[in-house]
């Protein structure tokens, strides 16, 4: 599975690396995200998909893909 | 122009008439949201000169992220196209822009800009130790007692210090802001206290002027500096424009998280059970109630915005030059997006609530409140486990259409010891680590995280 963050539709509202710890990072200067990396490991993707289903600005896309 | 041709079509389609500010809209608040949300997700109500009214959750997340057909902006002077701002009706008494959420961009995003390395999440967290410092001396000062006021003794006292803090302010001056900011916002203006509270307000602003005025001349580090010091699109900001930010900062810092933490701790005490689990599973729990009692209890619950061009969002057209209110309350309890939303499910996930808005206009102190919220409610929890909220001397806000709001919420609780000095001499030690250590700096010059003596 791949992710990503839209850069233009994310605001900061910081819940994907509350909800996906290690898999999101947060910019020093304005908190907005971006995947640690795009490819997510198995063991981490129903945390992602959570991430995903809780972005109030619907930002994260995840595709399925070899990770 | 008539209403026929103005758009009277489109808008008897959807009529509702909406008063948010009643006390008939508190107490008939899930009512009312079911009914909106069922027939008129997105309505026109006749009240205040006439407005939309977003309910649903779609609706509202399509029109708060349309930036190019909604403006904030509030033109006090007249100056451009005379729009009202994010409050509707717009105060008669205060022709005053509310800093940058009465703003459009470029000049919004060049303070957003100046302002986001003092309140990104790596900068927030530097300031972690205060807050539980703070935190713990408030409770310090109720729990050899068994008696505390959760608002006006812990709620209302730490989101205002940390606030002041973070802005530059002398702690001390923290009796000047958090009394006049609260009752602002709970006092109507028929209210025989007005004339009183009138006074302690020009206290504050003549405070407010002064902090500025200081900071100017002699810089110390904090929001206020990134102010005085911010090239706004190629300008400095006149003094009357930096205290409407000024004001901003502060009404967004006290008020709102006062309103939260209250909200949460009087539910907490009638589900004992509730709380129970929340304390013993908090390391996987605090994150998702946080969510869930934003969502249910939306302190902030809406704004205003008027449309700057003619368009079609979310199936309405829009004329340019109406106004419109974004109900983030009203759609957090959207059934389409959350399950049994009129209960509070500490363990929700999915939980896409609009309580810190949408879009550009994002909370831009949603970091801090988080921080602060978890932090008081933690600090409850682990040492007046066993609080009873007294329900005869609580004190909701007789209105919730600018803030959903408490004035009190008393309890009794099992007496416990002191743990360090009390709240003066708290506010001292804090003081003295804000100037010796910089704390108030941003991200980009200071990483560290603040250290507190005792």
């Amino acid at each position: 599975m791949k992710v990503r963050v839209d850069p233009e539709r994310c605001q900061g509202h910081t819940l994907c690396a509350m909800i996906a710890p290690g898999m999101f990072e947060l910019d020093d200067f304005d908190g907005h995200s971006s995947p640690v990396d795009e490819n997510v490991p198995a063991e981490h993707e129903a945390q992602v998909i959570q991430a995903v289903r809780s972005c109030p600005e619907q930002a994260i896309s995840v595709t399925e893909g070899l990770a | 122009m008539s209403d026929e041709a103005s758009g009277g079509a489109d808008r008897r389609k959807s009529r509702y008439q909406f008063d948010r500010h009643t006390s008939d809209y508190r107490d008939h608040f899930e009512a009312i949201t079911a009914e909106m949300l069922a027939q008129c997700p997105l309505a026109w109500s006749d009240t205040y000169g006439g407005h939309w009214v977003a309910a649903g959750h779609r609706e509202v997340f399509e029109l708060a992220r349309s930036a190019e057909y909604l403006s904030n902006d509030h033109d006090v002077h007249y100056e451009r196209r005379g729009y009202q701002g994010i409050t509707i009706p717009t105060p008669e008494s205060m022709k005053f822009q509310a800093g940058f959420l009465e703003m459009d961009p470029p000049e919004q995003r060049y303070y957003r800009q100046a302002l986001n390395p003092y309140l990104s999440p790596a900068a927030v967290a530097r300031w972690a130790p205060v807050v539980t410092e703070l935190t713990r001396a408030c409770l310090d000062e109720k729990i050899e007692t068994g008696q505390i006021d959760f608002v006006d003794d812990l709620a209302n006292v730490v989101p205002a210090i940390m606030t002041l803090a973070m802005m530059g302010i002398p702690l001390a001056h923290w009796t000047i802001y958090c009394e006049p900011t609260h009752a602002t916002v709970y006092t109507p203006p028929d209210s025989p206290d007005m004339l009183r509270l009138r006074d302690r307000q020009i206290e504050m602003y003549r405070d407010m002027f002064a902090q500025l005025t200081a900071i100017k001349e002699q810089p110390r580090p904090g929001l206020i500096d990134a102010l005085a010091r911010a090239d706004i699109n190629g300008r400095t900001p006149q003094d009357m424009e930096l205290l409407g930010v000024m004001a901003l900062i502060i009404g967004g810092g006290f008020d709102t998280t006062t309103a939260l933490t209250a909200h949460a701790l009087e539910w907490l005490g009638e589900h004992p059970d509730q709380r129970e689990r929340l304390s013993r599973e908090r390391a996987s729990l605090l994150d998702s109630a946080t969510e869930e009692f934003l969502r249910f209890y939306t302190p902030a619950p809406g704004d205003g915005r008027t449309i700057s061009a003619d368009c079609e969002i979310a199936g309405q057209r829009f004329q340019e030059g109406e106004r419109l209110w974004l109900s983030w309350a009203m759609s957090n309890r959207d059934p389409a997006v959350f399950e049994n939303p009129n209960q509070i499910d500490l363990a929700r996930t999915g939980n896409r609530h609009h309580s810190f808005g949408l879009g550009i206009h994002r909370c831009i102190g949603s970091n801090v409140a988080r921080m602060v919220f978890k932090q008081m409610i933690a600090a409850v929890l682990d040492r007046m486990p066993d609080y009873r909220c007294d329900p005869a001397g609580t004190v909701h806000y007789e209105t919730i259409g600018v803030i959903q709001g408490m004035r009190h919420l008393p309890a009794a609780f099992t007496p416990g010891p002191r743990l360090g000095a009390g709240l003066d001499e708290t506010i001292k030690a804090i003081q003295r680590a804000c100037d010796e250590q910089r704390l108030a700096e941003p991200v980009t010059v200071r990483q560290a995280e603040a250290e507190i003596g005792r």
